[in-house]
């Protein structure tokens, strides 16, 4: 489906007024990554690292934020010529991805298990560090967004040329 | 005990909602917007993400470039007048990550991630809401991710026994 796509300065500005705006509604810096781990505590009691510390308490502004996002997914899907309905193409990646749709999805969940586990590991996803954590001059958040910029363009490089 | 009429009761119902989940309404909106500014921006279009890694089109570094240009401001004034957050009152609290140990190791799973489905945490429920349905799966495997963080954690803080992990 062909999403209306605004020219970059107009969406980066939009973007930034985004994050000053969360600064000043919620008090505090804007992350998507942090609300799967309410999700997982939410799925397993027994998983104590998720029922603790800043997941305490599950039913969060966090998880609420990671919730409204397909909305807004939807909203901009609507504003497009075509009507909404589902799609499984790719784009540039169908050349490179596996060309059975169950090998696609399978490499789709173990890139996402790498992203999840990432995420987890560094801290946080590309909200947090290269955004919003590059907007406050973290020096931790811009070692990690150097890095996922860093090893994401090595990984394509080596999918679309090798 | 002594009871409101029933309108009056209404009204103190909503009231005292609203100011107790005020704070997830106003995250609910803000991940409305943010969902569909990511999508407005390009940020939910696969070939963006190739594009910019394949240094042919630089729409989305030019999208992250401004943001972080345009909020760097924003924060500078924030932090400047001491403005208080709206939904705690208290005033805007900048908590920054922390380096922990494993976050190159991590940024750099991060990335092979990202190069690997053309998507990250933030854009994937939006492509969801798009109707892309190569994002369930990548759902499935976000949370399939953090939950494996979390058993790992979760067994080092058990004294490493699995036994002791899962009572």
């Amino acid at each position: 489906m062909e999403i209306v796509v605004w020219a970059g300065w107009l969406g980066g500005l939009a973007i930034g007024g985004f994050v000053i705006l969360h600064f000043w509604l919620m008090g505090k810096p804007a992350g998507c990554s942090t609300g799967y781990g309410n999700v997982c505590g939410l799925l397993s009691k027994k998983l104590t690292y998720y029922r603790q510390g800043e997941y305490s308490n599950p039913n969060n502004t966090k998880l609420w934020f990671l919730i409204g996002i397909p909305l807004g997914g939807f909203l901009s899907a609507m504003s497009s010529p075509e009507p909404w309905h589902l799609t499984f193409d790719m784009g540039m990646y169908e050349s490179i991805l596996p060309q059975s749709e169950a090998a696609k999805a399978l490499w789709l969940v173990f890139g996402g298990m790498l992203l999840g586990f990432g995420a987890r590991l560094a801290g946080a996803c590309t909200t947090g560090h290269a955004l919003v954590g590059g907007a406050m001059m973290n020096p931790p958040s811009l070692l990690a967004g150097f890095v996922f910029f860093l090893s994401a363009m090595l990984t394509t490089q080596l999918l679309f040329n090798f | 005990m002594y009871k409101f009429p029933l309108l009056k009761s209404a009204k103190l119902f909503l009231i005292s909602f609203s100011f107790v989940y005020r704070a997830n309404f106003l995250a609910l909106v803000m991940g409305v917007m943010f969902g569909f500014l990511m999508s407005h921006a390009g940020a939910t279009t696969y070939d963006y993400h190739a594009k910019m890694f394949l240094m042919i089109d630089f729409q989305l570094m030019e999208v992250i470039a401004t943001a972080v240009i345009v909020s760097m401001i924003g924060v500078f004034l924030l932090k400047q007048f001491h403005i208080r957050a709206i939904s705690t009152g208290a005033e805007v609290d900048f908590v920054k990550k922390p380096y922990q140990s494993g976050l190159v190791t991590g940024a750099f799973l991060f990335g092979i991630g990202w190069a690997m489905t053309a998507s990250c945490p933030g854009t994937v429920p939006a492509m969801i809401g798009e109707g892309k349905v190569g994002a369930v799966f990548v759902l499935a495997g976000l949370l399939l991710g953090t939950m494996a963080f979390g058993v790992l954690q979760t067994f080092i803080a058990h004294n490493k026994t699995i036994s002791d992990t899962f009572k």
